[in-house]
């Protein structure tokens, strides 16, 4: 039986690029996030300032959310990695596509990004219990989480495809990481004594609608604006993805630093 | 080799910005069990050349037909009967034998002769050492020998090699080269470009010089330094002096043929006379040299011809020809069938 190209393309994305301690680092990070940091504001942050449930109930949506971005950052790196090493013009000047390439890039995303929302579930198990999910608040997370790793893989993948420095792409990474973060509803929710400035910030960030809709669905509480957040989602994926193929187009295959 | 043609190229050419040339009115052919060598100047346009056949980057202008598909049409079909050296190190972060044999997945090469091929591959390039370290750990020459043993892991019909024994010892080229010869002799044509002007004369059927993006020529190592390696050293040792009429005489008579600077000076090893001049062609003199020796009756101790060499060849051609200044509107290729 012979193995489609984007799947042997994804074996190899796993096999030859993801080394156990970047994979560690990648889910252990926001696991011990949900454990230190749901432990600890958990005492000190009012259930009613978080919806009713603990700190940690509120985190860990927040931390599935977050998921994507680890896919999105995933993918990035690889892309980087295999341009620095000049694995992407190994790779097309072999039997693919750059279609399938780029397609392998996502399915890995989304590979990674489910494997961390199994993670996070299982690092809030202490703490919350089995959330009490419906098929559809499920698949709505699992959607949610698709979306939006595709967003940042897109994303990424797009910068990666048109800066030539690794100094420039690793800086602008870690910016994007950071800001993106902190600048949405993961670890916080907007209220309505949350600054109009941030208030405007965090719904121009697409991981604010993501940790909204999956919060709304572990709480079973999914509704109109959820669908509205996935369109916005979905709307941002579709420009992310769309730049990382324009890009793929006129790859400029060169030397890199 | 045979006559079937796996690689035809017309008045191909490509342009990184209009009017800025990399390549332009390339045309060659390559036939199946050939290894043709594509040699010149650093920028002289050979991987440019490279990445055009290989469908890495698209000509601007001409056509190109690789085992009869069109090198802008024939994509994934047609690369996946090529092989690609690529000059750049291009690495996956395993270990060597886990490369060798993740990169046969990857082109869908069966588990078991992936496994096979991998320890053939090890044992070939002498990777045996290096078998369980990282590329990162690996020396320069390991590196090297490690991607021309990945890109064989597959099977393939056309094999471009981009400088692939740069920074290999000389034993280690020496296998490599000898294990591709027997490869080309079983059918695998060959595009190698290299610096190394002495593998080139080793390995290739036939050469094709470029300079500035354009074809200079194209003919067999042995046709390329008779045309062009210019005057060689013809050095000659008599057994008796030779008298200052003959001497005269002789010099005369080279002159006529084509000789410069003939010297006659007593024989260091003996007690006659040794001659040397300078000569193109020096094979077409020899007959008639040897039979003026005869007539005169005199005896040859020794006769040495200074070896014609591909890189007296390359400077002879494209030596004194400009290296910069953009396109030059230099002559067509001259192509030489041997």
């Amino acid at each position: 039986m012979t193995i489609p190209p984007v799947l042997r393309l994804v074996v190899r994305n796993f096999a030859s690029n993801l080394d156990p301690l970047t994979v560690l680092i990648r889910f252990g990070q926001p696991a011990i996030t949900i454990i230190v940091l749901g432990t600890m504001f958990s005492t000190i942050i009012s259930s009613g300032a978080t919806g009713g449930g603990s700190y940690t109930a509120f985190l860990v949506p927040g931390m599935v959310a977050f998921q994507m971005i680890t896919g999105g950052v995933v993918s990035g790196n690889l892309f980087w990695l295999d341009r620095r090493w000049a694995m992407t013009e190994q790779i097309f000047s072999g039997p693919f596509r750059r279609s399938e390439y780029l397609g392998g890039l996502v399915l890995t995303t989304l590979l990674f990004a489910l494997v961390g929302v199994g993670v996070m579930i299982l690092a809030g198990l202490p703490f919350i219990g089995i959330p009490a999910l419906s098929p559809l608040a499920i698949g709505t997370v699992l959607f949610t989480v698709a979306l939006g790793s595709i967003f940042f893989a897109g994303l990424l993948i797009a910068l990666g495809s048109r800066l030539r420095s690794a100094n420039a792409y690793f800086t602008i990474q870690s910016f994007l990481q950071l800001f993106v973060i902190f600048l949405s509803t993961v670890y916080y929710p907007i209220t309505s004594s949350t600054p109009k400035l941030l208030a405007v910030i965090f719904y121009g960030n697409p991981l604010t609608y993501a940790a909204d809709t999956i919060r709304d669905a572990f709480t079973g509480t999914l509704g109109l604006g959820d669908l509205v957040g996935l369109g916005v989602l979905g709307g941002l994926a579709a420009v992310a993805f769309g730049a990382a193929a324009w890009g793929f187009r006129d790859l400029d295959l060169g030397p890199i630093q | 080799m045979s006559s079937e043609v796996v690689l035809e190229a017309l008045d191909l050419g490509h342009a990184y910005a209009p009017g800025r040339y990399a390549v332009r009115h390339l045309s060659l052919e390559l036939h199946r069990g050939e290894v043709l060598g594509l040699l010149g100047r650093n920028g002289a346009g050979k991987t440019t050349t490279v990445r055009m056949f290989t469908t890495l980057l698209p000509p601007t202008e001409g056509t190109a037909r690789i085992l009869g598909m069109d090198i802008r049409t024939g994509g994934r079909a047609l690369r996946a009967r090529l092989g690609v050296v690529l000059q750049a190190e291009s690495l996956d972060f395993v270990t060597v034998e886990r490369n060798l044999t993740l990169y046969g997945f990857l082109w869908g090469v069966p588990r078991e002769v992936a496994k096979s091929r991998a320890e053939e591959m090890i044992e070939l390039f002498e990777l045996e050492g290096a078998r369980h370290r990282k590329p990162w750990a690996l020396s320069g020459g390991e590196r090297r020998r490690f991607q021309v043993a990945r890109e064989l892991m597959h099977d393939m019909e056309i094999l471009f090699l981009d400088e692939p024994t740069v920074g290999l010892d000389a034993i280690a080229r020496r296998r490599i080269l000898a294990y591709l010869r027997g490869r080309s002799r079983d059918g695998l044509s060959m595009v190698f470009t290299t610096h190394i002007l002495h593998e080139a004369d080793l390995l290739c059927d036939r050469i094709a010089v470029m300079h500035q993006g354009r074809l200079r020529a194209l003919a067999s190592p042995g046709e390329l330094k008779h045309r062009y390696a210019g005057a060689r050293e013809v050095s000659m040792s008599f057994r008796q002096p030779l008298p200052t009429a003959l001497h005269l005489e002789l010099a005369r008579a080279l002159a006529d043929r084509g000789a410069s600077s003939p010297t006659v000076d007593p024989d260091p090893a003996g007690a006659g006379s040794s001659v040397r001049f300078r000569v193109e062609h020096a094979e077409e003199l020899l007959p008639w040299l040897t039979r003026w020796v005869q007539l005169q009756g005199l005896e040859l101790s020794r006769l040495s011809v200074e070896e014609a060499t591909l890189e007296g060849a390359f400077l002879g051609l494209i030596g004194d020809l400009p290296d910069s200044g953009g396109e030059s509107p230099g002559p067509r290729a001259t192509e030489v069938r041997a």
